[in-house]
């Protein structure tokens, strides 16, 4: 298993709406989508993660409904709404600005400028 | 709000929280882990289980509703602790609220609420106007409008009017209208039951011939409710009516307060009276199209009422008085009469209400804040394990409104009996006032507004208080060592003396009024109120002018001298304090008018001994006898303020006085008495002219007639005999308005006695309120002090002093808080000038009363705890921390 990385304050809902935007899922399901997007490698607190499921929904970002999970079991599925495709759209801007920026100060080299 | 759905919101968090749980196992154990290790990894990795489900239902908005649950919870308990304070506040709360409540109900009732009819706001009123006032215009001037202005959607008329009503053989008075036929269909009036009248009912060949239409009162009262009342015929002055429909009673016109039995249509009215171009008996209403503003409509009919006078022959100065121009009155709210009696007695009693509740919430206020004292540990040990200061205000407040809206909830039950009791106030007497008092949005939203600014008032002081407490201090020390407590102390002085001098402000304020009343109920009416009762004589319609009519006038008169119990009677046109009035114009030689209003003098026909049977001395001359018949020479007696008026110091008798406002010329009559003044309507205006004409010689046809009669006894024990004997007199007669001088001139003081009663009652409330407030904050300072007392008494205090110190302090607080009022009540009682009689609102009589009773009761109020304090054991007292 290669290294872990933690998780970035204030990223979580951005992942969960990346991860719901590929099709309906429920909480574990969210889990292990996020799991296998990457490889493992990102430490996600189990507990946090239906808080932040609760707090989106509220927002109106994501919505849900109960249906039947793979084993047959009652099961609550979330699926992205219009108004959290547009958040999650502007969060990915945001975030590549931001990455392109903080990753360009990072590379500098001393007398480069 | 998810509040109902919240068992169903855990089941579902917790159903999803397993079903992660137990998938993550199962994926454990298919990779080959044990279950039970499974099992333990899976709850480890998760967390706290229960901290995971909290912040879900914080995510989700449930934490605020939790925590207010918590806060009602905890306020439940926390009153039904103390069942004696929330009894005192929730009390005298509801008091408050429930006297504003009701007093708001009138007041809306009176002034605010609009007629319950189609676009009330495009309603107006169409009036002729001229130096003395405005008057709705005349008959012919009212068909020219409803047939030629288009600037109006519909234009109708209405005139109330009393109706002698034949049903079932009973024959009684009813309080009647003419209408317009388009009067219903206009206001968009719906009836209750058959049809309402329309345009085509004001030809007298209808097809059902004359209609007529009830009110939902009379229906029910006379007639039982029954609906085969339609199609019935009844005879309204003579004339048969087919009732076609029962009106809601409340929207039978467009005066407020007025109770109407019966409309006929207009085309059954007086035709002579219709065809006059310049009498002024009709109200004119009209609905403005949606597209015709106020201004354009006026100057149409504007146009209309010059090309209508044209054609009218009328002095110029009259002319100027009443028929100078056209003017246009909102007519939404109805005809203004009731109004414009009410708006300042209703405005003052509203401010009285106020301050009742303004007490009760002070009252509130500092209950609160002694209980805030006493559980200062509390609030400390909270503070300490870490409970926000937010958190705890936000508790107290929440107490409070608690306490408010069980308060408001009985104020409104208060209020509703109040209500009854003000409803038949007004509906008692000859001139009903019907209101309509029932629980509408505005009322319902006043007093919810009320309640809420009342919680938050009294809720905040003492919470501001806990949040500020130090927890180290408060957790230390008994009830002497809080930081806070001379503060508090102070906080709650303030208070009481702001109740007391409330107190002192209503009880102040009642004084005044009652004052008034009693003053007006003295007044020298000129003649004897003691003893008499008065009723009215109306003839069926056929009899009026036939000579039966004045036989059967002589025959009252005769039978009701027989009467055992009655010492004397006289009859008369315009019984005094009955409301009715006549006026005239007259012209006397040497006399020299300055202005109209100089020719005007009030006019009655009385019989023989009418004066005496009143107890109004005849001054000069001589009364009325038989012999002044109807073809005797003309006579007529002056009452003194009228032959000072126009013959000055001259000798009246002898005297001529010519009638001007009549067709006929040859009204002269000769002054051959002068009487003393009395008053005729108003108690508190100066005594008015009058001229008294002998029955038989009236100027004017008489259609009915009072009676006065004096009694050995109780009057009213008389009115059975009377009306048994008048009727035997002849079957026509009718007799109405049956009741006593004493209670007639009570009724003219309506406005008086409600404001006096409501005044004393509001008074009584802040008094017991403040002497609440006095015995609490004694009673606390007695505990506080009791150290100190027991160590006074160790001294050798005795206990009449002890009492005494305590008495001393309760009464300086008084007499302070009396001293601060004072200026307040005189700054009121200017206000409220001109709604006394008699009694200066400086009164210093009323001012010492109200001050002396403030007085006892605080003396009352301080003794108690004073006696306690008296009580303590010196050796218990000093042991106490």
């Amino acid at each position: 298993m290669s290294k872990q990385v933690e998780l970035l304050q204030g990223t979580l809902d951005m992942l969960i709406l990346k991860a719901v935007s590929l099709g309906g899922l429920h909480g574990y399901g969210v889990l292990l989508r996020l799991q296998q997007l990457t490889g493992g490698r990102l430490q996600i607190q189990q507990g946090s993660l239906y808080p932040a499921l609760y707090r989106l929904e509220r927002k109106g970002l994501i919505t849900s409904e109960w249906g039947e999970s793979e084993n047959k079991r009652r099961a609550k599925f979330y699926r992205l709404s219009a108004a959290g495709r547009k958040q999650l759209k502007a969060e990915t801007a945001l975030w590549n600005d931001f990455s392109a920026v903080v990753a360009g100060v990072l590379r500098a080299v001393p007398g480069a400028s | 709000m998810r509040i109902w759905r919240r068992k169903q919101f855990e089941a579902d968090m917790d159903a999803e929280l397993r079903l992660h749980i137990e998938s993550y196992v199962a994926d454990l154990v298919r990779s080959g882990v044990s279950v039970e290790e499974a099992k333990r990894r899976a709850r480890a990795e998760f967390g706290s289980l229960e901290a995971s489900k909290d912040e879900c239902r914080q995510a989700w908005g449930l934490q605020r509703l939790d925590e207010l649950r918590a806060d009602l919870r905890l306020a439940f308990r926390t009153i039904r602790r103390s069942p004696g304070f929330a009894a005192i506040t929730v009390l005298s709360l509801a008091l408050g609220i429930g006297a504003n409540t009701a007093i708001f109900g009138v007041f809306d009732a009176v002034m605010l609420r609009l007629l319950p009819v189609r676009e009330p706001g495009r309603l107006v009123f169409v009036q002729t106007a001229g130096t003395s006032g405005r008057d709705g215009p005349p008959y012919p001037l009212f068909e020219l409008l409803r047939d030629q202005a288009t600037t109006f959607e519909a234009v109708a008329a209405f005139s109330g009017s009393a109706m002698e009503l034949t049903a079932d053989r009973g024959r009684e008075l009813a309080r009647g209208m003419w209408v317009s036929g388009n009067f219903y269909e206009m206001l968009g009036v719906r009836p209750l039951i058959g049809r309402s009248l329309s345009a085509s009912d004001d030809q007298t060949a209808g097809p059902e011939g004359a209609v007529a239409v009830i009110s939902r009162a009379y229906w029910q009262q006379r007639f039982g409710g029954d609906p085969t009342v339609l199609g019935r015929t009844v005879y309204v002055n003579g004339h048969a009516v087919t009732i076609v429909g029962v009106i809601p009673a409340e929207i039978m016109s467009l005066e407020p307060g007025r109770p109407v039995d019966i409309a006929v249509p207009m085309a059954f009215s007086d035709p002579r009276q219709r065809r006059d171009r310049t009498a002024l008996w009709l109200f004119v209403v009209a609905r403005l199209k949606p597209a015709a503003g106020i201004e354009q409509a006026r100057a149409e009919s504007e146009a209309l009422f010059r090309s209508f006078m044209a054609g009218v022959q009328i002095l110029p100065e009259a002319r100027k008085r009443l028929f100078d121009h056209i003017e246009l009155a909102p007519a939404a709210k109805g005809l203004n009469g009731l109004r414009r009696q009410f708006s300042k007695p209703l405005t003052a009693l509203l401010i009285l209400a106020g301050l009742v509740l303004l007490a009760a919430c002070v009252n509130m206020t500092s209950l609160m804040l002694a209980r805030a004292l006493a559980r200062q540990r509390d609030f400390a040990v909270r503070l300490a394990i870490g409970a926000g200061r937010g958190r705890l205000i936000r508790q107290n407040v929440t107490e409070a409104l608690v306490l408010v809206a069980i308060s408001a909830a009985l104020g409104i039950v208060l209020a509703r009996i109040g209500d009854t009791a003000l409803v038949a106030f007004f509906a008692e007497g000859g001139h009903a006032i019907v209101l309509d008092l029932s629980l509408n949005v505005r009322v319902l939203l006043f007093t919810l507004s009320l309640g809420v600014l009342c919680g938050l008032a009294a809720g905040i002081a003492p919470a501001l208080r806990a949040a500020r407490l130090d927890p180290a201090a408060g957790l230390h020390g008994g009830s002497r060592s809080i930081a806070g407590n001379r503060v508090s102390m102070k906080l709650g002085r303030a208070l009481v003396v702001a109740q007391v001098a409330l107190s002192m402000v209503l009880l102040a304020g009642a004084g005044l009024f009652i004052r008034s009343l009693r003053q007006l109920e003295k007044v020298d009416l000129g003649f004897d109120r003691v003893g008499v009762l008065s009723l009215e004589v109306a003839p069926e319609q056929r009899l009026l002018g036939s000579p039966e009519w004045l036989a059967a006038q002589t025959g009252i008169l005769e039978r009701v001298r027989q009467i055992p119990g009655v010492r004397s009677a006289g009859l008369t046109t315009i019984s005094p304090m009955s409301g009715r009035d006549r006026g005239a114009f007259v012209e006397v030689p040497g006399f020299v008018p300055q202005t109209e209003r100089d020719k005007a003098i009030h006019m009655a026909a009385v019989s023989p001994e009418y004066f005496e049977t009143l107890g109004v001395p005849v001054l000069l001359g001589r009364d009325f006898t038989a012999a002044d018949h109807g073809s005797a020479p003309k006579v007529a007696i002056l009452n003194e303020t009228a032959a000072r008026f126009y013959f000055d110091s001259a000798n009246p008798i002898g005297g001529k006085v010519r009638f001007t406002n009549y067709p006929r010329r040859d009204l002269v009559y000769e002054v051959v008495g002068v009487v003393g003044d009395s008053l005729h309507d108003n108690l508190r205006e100066p005594v008015s002219r009058f001229i008294y004409l002998p029955v038989p010689q009236s100027v004017e046809p008489i259609r009915r007639i009072g009676l006065a009669a004096r009694c050995a006894g109780d009057p009213a024990g008389l009115s059975e005999p009377l009306r048994r004997q008048i009727q035997s007199v002849h079957p026509g007669l009718l007799v109405t308005s049956v009741s006593t001088m004493e209670k007639q001139i009570g009724q003219t003081l309506l406005r008086e006695r409600l404001v006096a009663t409501l005044s004393m009652a509001f008074g009584a409330v802040a008094l017991v309120l403040a002497s609440i407030g006095l015995y609490g904050i004694l009673a606390y300072g007695v505990t506080r002090r009791t150290n100190e007392i027991g160590i006074r008494i160790a001294l050798g205090a005795t206990r009449s002093g002890v009492v005494w110190m305590i008495l001393r302090e309760g009464l300086a607080l008084t007499a302070g808080s009396v001293l601060l009022a004072v200026p307040v009540v005189l700054a009121i009682g200017q206000v409220a000038k001109a709604s006394l009689y008699g009694v200066e609102p400086h009164d210093p009589l009323t001012l010492a009363s109200a001050a002396l009773l403030l007085l006892v009761w605080a003396a009352v109020a301080s003794v108690l705890p004073g006696r306690r304090a008296s009580l303590l054991d010196p050796s218990t007292a000093l042991r106490r921390d």
